[in-house]
């Protein structure tokens, strides 16, 4: 095994200002513009925008979790003094409707198929009195039948939630010939994985303020991709686009949350109808309540080998709990089907995956948005094969993954295949060879897990999927770029002024910003998809190189030299080499200076520019595609464990985490999104599940739903490897995802080394843990949970 | 939330006149990490507030005559910080966060009554008493497994308040919690366990009966063979058999059962050694401090 390309180290210091800024600009770890007033407390979020005169917004939810609403009594609310209005569908001026794939939810529900559906919107003149008329409504209504599960819904004659029935897509993969393949096979593994219901649980709950201004429905909403948002603000509302205005304020997280609409609309049409300032906040039982979840996933996993454990085939059937609403489901099938068989080489591949409505949450996009609840069923395939051909899952993982230039499950060949270089440096960094599996205590058993993941960067699927940036000089030389992508904490925006930076020779902390606002920024697509630093950073990489060509020119009629011989470095254009009458890389021309004479000579120094690279939609029948994906991360995690084998409790000890990001434009970015990433996959591996019940959610709050402390946290090693990207900046791939992605199967890998068998079901809590540990005694041998 | 009519007594007096006056109406808010966000939620119906935070008198920690004096209205963070027998500082270190700990008190836990109160089951193993009193009677001292009697429910009437609890000292002690995670959870289980010098021994569980549960079955056997293997394999069995655990969206009722089994025959165990041994499973050497 080659050592593989060398793992970054993270350089010293940020660039100060005075120094020659371009130089190393990209793979620095600049310090972030918007760091200082979230630490300090200074920076406003979403609720922290409204003025004492605006009105408070609150939604009156369903009372049951699928049912006709007869009547909605409004009368002894209204009469309660301060309430001033309450909005219901017969005040909505547009189609009523929003959806991210169908517009299959109504803003005013006439019919409730979740717990958070809204019947009504009341607006008071204080929080208080709202919360007086809420408790004032009665709503009267007709039960009708729950579909509480995916089995419910599957069920003949079980009732529909929608008019095309409780199916809302299906989609496969056919490759080869996998039931020949299987019978041939020496070896064939069954697993059956079943995933939780996740909540996103950001900080930052769901608020924000509207109002109008010039006739335009102003929102200050925290979203993800706020050009799409206003799209569906103005046709709930039936509004001219241009009559809507989204501004993003500061975001506290978002990790696909954001993705679905949830305030705007409301804030839209209260703001629109009463032509004051109008604000929402929601409590933290309300955003759990009232927002998309995780979808869960069941995966049966059939894997089948040779003797020397060459993987020849894999049948996957994938049941997915959509919820009440499409949202992004079809996506999240179709991405959870297309990742089936992650990082491996396996010729003959089977999968089907369906999608069902239930009246639980609806569930959409989150930070892994199903291929990490494949990766968990396909890293518990292999962790079942090596048991049972009693080959070490390392080995197992070195002769089936993926090389360079081969082909994923939809056969898109990848051509830098990263993975093996992720597994081995981790592998090393936590001393593999050497691993001790001593514990202080007979109770205590330790383990060991490593994951191989891959993940599809971007919409893919031929879905139109592009961003727009614009890059301008202002007239005091000061770098502008605008963009419409969405900072929720992840560092776009930062990002975004290091790459002008670099282009233009500027300090990036003296890059103007203007960012996620409908009025003024070009739309950059959604932040999701990991898809930020390839598609936007490309953008402003092109849009700033064309005014930096621009800026060139200028000095190069100025001076006479070629512009071929220039280069922009420290605020200035300057001599790129040793030039006769420019010895010693002279500064030719300051960069207001070339401004000022570009403006003269008619140059507009301001430059919009599109990336917008082509993927191919599937084929028909097959679900395969030449190019799913624009480009794939691959990444590898190790985790060590202790568990205690008498209660089932796991501790987790260390994550090695080991991803192939192309290049780290900013590698403390990149070490912070990874390691965020991990802690949120050790809280769906061991702790993290919404529980409902016919419905009804069990542990809307942050007492009841359980997501990591500090205290639970490991330590986390973060190692960047960097094989170039062909087509991102400066051959950076991206990051936000996968972080997570590796996570919960090295975990469970880990715990299944240390007990001897896997548990299938995630949260591996300590319940679980206990119980196939009891499986596997009454079994008596360490045969699967 | 609702608006409560609030008092704020100077004294342990004047708390308890107010407090014979409005009966069940009125509720001692102490710390409020229960009874506050209780309000906020809706989840708690309370007519009128008696703040107890200006009563003197009412905290503090002090050895007296073979007991560790605990006043009421001394939080889990002052236990922590100070010598007090093994179960009860790992309990209190083991209750929700530092902000909670700095808030919440022994007299409030108690009040609560909830079936996972740590500090309970603890003070509950360590043969605890607790002191109540009234304007009209003056102060009764009961053992504190007698206060409880179904969750959040109580023997304390409504005229009385509790004012110190004590905990006989020289009892070795051990305590173990299962929860959802590190910090900051309720518990899923937690039992805690203490040995008497002339080897008594107590058990007391949570979360698997509707009070904290004291085990006193267990206890007479152990106390009549000794803490033998066998001995505390059977009171292991007797753990299990004599608590009635509920299922709810934290874990299952059968897991419940078999741990009350597993904590009590663990903490058993470790408190036969002589040096004490930690609560929780010690960590990786990787692990940073």
């Amino acid at each position: 095994m080659s050592s593989g390309p060398p793992i970054r180290r993270r350089p010293t210091g940020p660039v100060r200002p005075g120094q020659q800024p371009q130089v190393n600009v990209i793979g620095r770890s600049i310090r972030r513009f918007d760091g200082k007033g979230k630490v300090t407390g200074e920076t406003p979020f979403g609720g922290d925008l409204a003025g004492p005169e605006a009105y408070t917004a609150l939604v009156i939810r369903s009372p049951h979790p699928h049912c006709e609403i007869e009547d909605v009594e409004l009368a002894a609310a209204r009469a309660i003094p301060g309430v001033v209005a309450i909005f219901t569908g017969d005040d909505i001026g547009g189609t009523n409707r929003h959806g991210l794939i169908r517009r299959d939810q109504e803003v005013f529900s006439r019919r409730a198929r979740f717990m958070g559906d809204c019947l009504g919107l009341i607006v008071a003149a204080t929080p208080k009195i709202a919360q007086r008329a809420l408790e004032a409504v009665k709503v009267s209504y007709k039960e009708l039948p729950i579909v509480a599960t995916m089995d419910d819904a599957l069920a003949e004659g079980s009732y529909p939630l929608h008019e095309t029935g409780n199916v809302l897509s299906t989609e496969l993969i056919r490759r080869g010939d996998a039931d020949s393949a299987l019978a041939e096979s020496d070896v064939v593994v069954n697993t059956e994985t079943r995933t939780q219901c996740v909540d996103h649980a950001f900080l930052d709950r769901e608020a924000g303020m509207a109002y109008m201004e010039d006739g335009v429905v102003t929102i200050y909403a925290s979203g993800q991709w706020i050009h799409e948002e206003r799209r569906l603000v103005a046709l709930a509302l039936g509004l001219p686009q241009e009559r809507v205005r989204i501004i993003q304020p500061a975001t506290g997280g978002a990790f696909g949350g954001r993705e679905d609409i949830s305030i705007q609309i409301y804030l839209g049409l209260a703001a629109l109808k009463l032509d004051h300032p109008v604000r929402i906040e929601y409590t933290r039982e309300e955003s759990m309540i009232a927002r998309h979840k995780r979808h869960p996933i069941r995966i049966e996993y059939t894997l089948g080998a040779t003797r020397e454990g060459v993987l020849t085939a894999a049948k996957v059937r994938i049941l997915s709990d959509e919820g009440a609403y499409a949202s992004t489901g079809p996506a999240v099938l179709r991405k959870a089907v297309s990742h089936c068989t992650g990082p491996y080489r396996v010729p003959n591949i089977h999968a089907d995956g369906v999608a069902v409505f239930t009246n639980n949450n609806p569930t959409g996009a989150m930070r892994g948005f199903g291929a990490c609840q494949l990766a968990i069923a396909y890293e518990s395939a292999i962790v079942e094969l090596s048991r049972v051909l009693k080959i070490d899952v390392v080995e197992l993982k070195r002769i089936n993954l993926l090389d360079d230039g081969e082909g994923v499950t939809t056969d898109q060949k990848i051509p830098v295949v990263g993975v093996r270089d992720c597994m081995e440096a981790a592998l090393r960094r936590i001393g593999w060879d050497k691993r001790s599996y001593e514990t202080p205590a007979p109770h205590l058993r330790r383990g060991y897990g490593v994951s191989t993941i891959c993940f599809g960067v971007g919409y893919g699927d031929g879905f139109p999927d592009a961003s727009r940036a614009r890059v301008r000089m202002a007239d005091d030389g000061v770098v502008e770029v605008f963009t419409g992508g969405v900072d929720f904490g992840q560092g776009l925006h930062s990002l975004a002024a290091q790459i002008a930076a670099k282009e233009l020779g500027v300090d990036p902390l003296a890059v103007r910003v203007v960012a996620s606002d409908t009025h003024r920024t070009p739309e950059s697509g959604s932040s999701s998809a990991t898809r930020q630093t390839v598609f936007t950073g490309n953008a402003v990489r092109l849009a700033a190189s064309e005014v930096a060509g621009q800026l060139l020119d200028v000095a190069a009629a100025y001076t006479g030299l070629h512009w071929d011989d220039l280069e922009l470095r420290g605020n200035a254009i300057a001599a790129k080499h040793d030039i006769a009458g420019h010895e010693d890389r002279t500064v030719v021309l300051p960069l207001r200076q070339a401004v000022r004479l570009g403006r003269e000579r008619g140059y507009a120094l301001d430059v919009e520019s599109c990336f917008k690279p082509r993927t191919v939609a599937k084929q028909k029948g097959t679900g395969k595609s030449p190019r799913a994906f624009i480009t794939y991360m691959f990444a590898s995690h190790v985790a060590e464990v202790l568990v205690d084998i008498e209660t089932g409790e796991v501790k987790v000890a260390r994550i090695v985490a080991a991803h192939d990001v192309g290049k780290a434009i900013n590698p403390q970015q990149v070490e912070g999104q990874i390691e965020g990433g991990v802690v949120q996959g050790l809280g769906m591996a061991l702790m993290e599940e919404v529980v409902s019940e016919g419905g009804f959610m069990k542990n809307a709050s942050f007492t009841d739903y359980i997501i990591p402390t500090i205290v639970d946290t490991p330590t986390i090693e973060a190692l960047v490897i960097e094989r170039d990207d062909p087509e991102g900046p400066y051959g950076a791939r991206g990051v936000g995802e996968p972080g997570l992605i590796g996570t919960p199967p090295a975990i469970l890998g880990a715990i299944a080394d240390a007990i001897g068998t896997q548990v299938h079901e995630t949260p591996a809590n300590a319940e679980r843990v206990w119980k196939a540990i009891k499986r596997s005694e009454r079994a008596g041998d360490g045969a699967s949970a | 939330m609702t608006d409560t009519l609030y008092y704020q007594p100077k004294s342990v007096d004047e708390a308890l006149q107010i407090k014979a006056e409005l009966g069940a109406e009125g509720t001692f808010l102490a710390g409020g990490t229960d009874v506050v966000v209780g309000i906020r939620k809706g989840k708690l119906k309370v007519a009128r507030t008696i703040d107890l935070s200006q009563v003197p008198g009412l905290d503090g920690i002090r050895r007296h005559d073979g007991f560790l004096e605990i006043g009421a209205m001394t939080t889990h963070k002052a236990l922590e910080q100070h010598d007090v027998p093994a179960a009860l500082a790992q309990s209190c270190e083991t209750v929700g966060g530092p902000q909670i700990r700095y808030l919440g008190t022994v007299g409030g836990q108690i009040g609560t009554a909830s079936p996972a109160g740590d500090v309970s089951v603890a003070l509950i193993a360590l043969k605890a008493d607790v002191e109540l009193r009234s304007a009209a009677r003056g102060t009764r001292r009961l053992p504190l497994d007698e206060v409880f009697v179904g969750p959040g429910k109580t023997v304390i009437a409504d005229d009385e308040m509790v004012t110190r609890v004590f905990v006989p000292l020289g009892r070795r002690s051990d305590f173990y919690k299962i929860g959802k995670r590190d910090a900051v959870a309720i518990s899923l289980v937690m039992a805690a366990a203490s040995v008497g010098p002339a080897g008594d021994v107590a058990i007391a569980i949570g979360c698997v009966a509707p009070v904290p549960l004291r085990i006193k079955r267990a206890e007479a056997l152990l106390d009549a063979r000794g803490l033998s293997d066998e001995a505390v394999d059977e009171a292991a069995t007797i753990a299990r058999e004599d608590c009635s655990p509920i299922s709810d969206h934290r874990g299952g009722a059968d897991y419940r059962r078999a741990m009350a089994g597993t904590l009590t025959k663990r903490l058993l165990s470790r408190l036969r050694e002589v040096t004490p041994v930690k609560a929780k499973p010690a960590e990786s050497s990787a692990e940073v401090a």
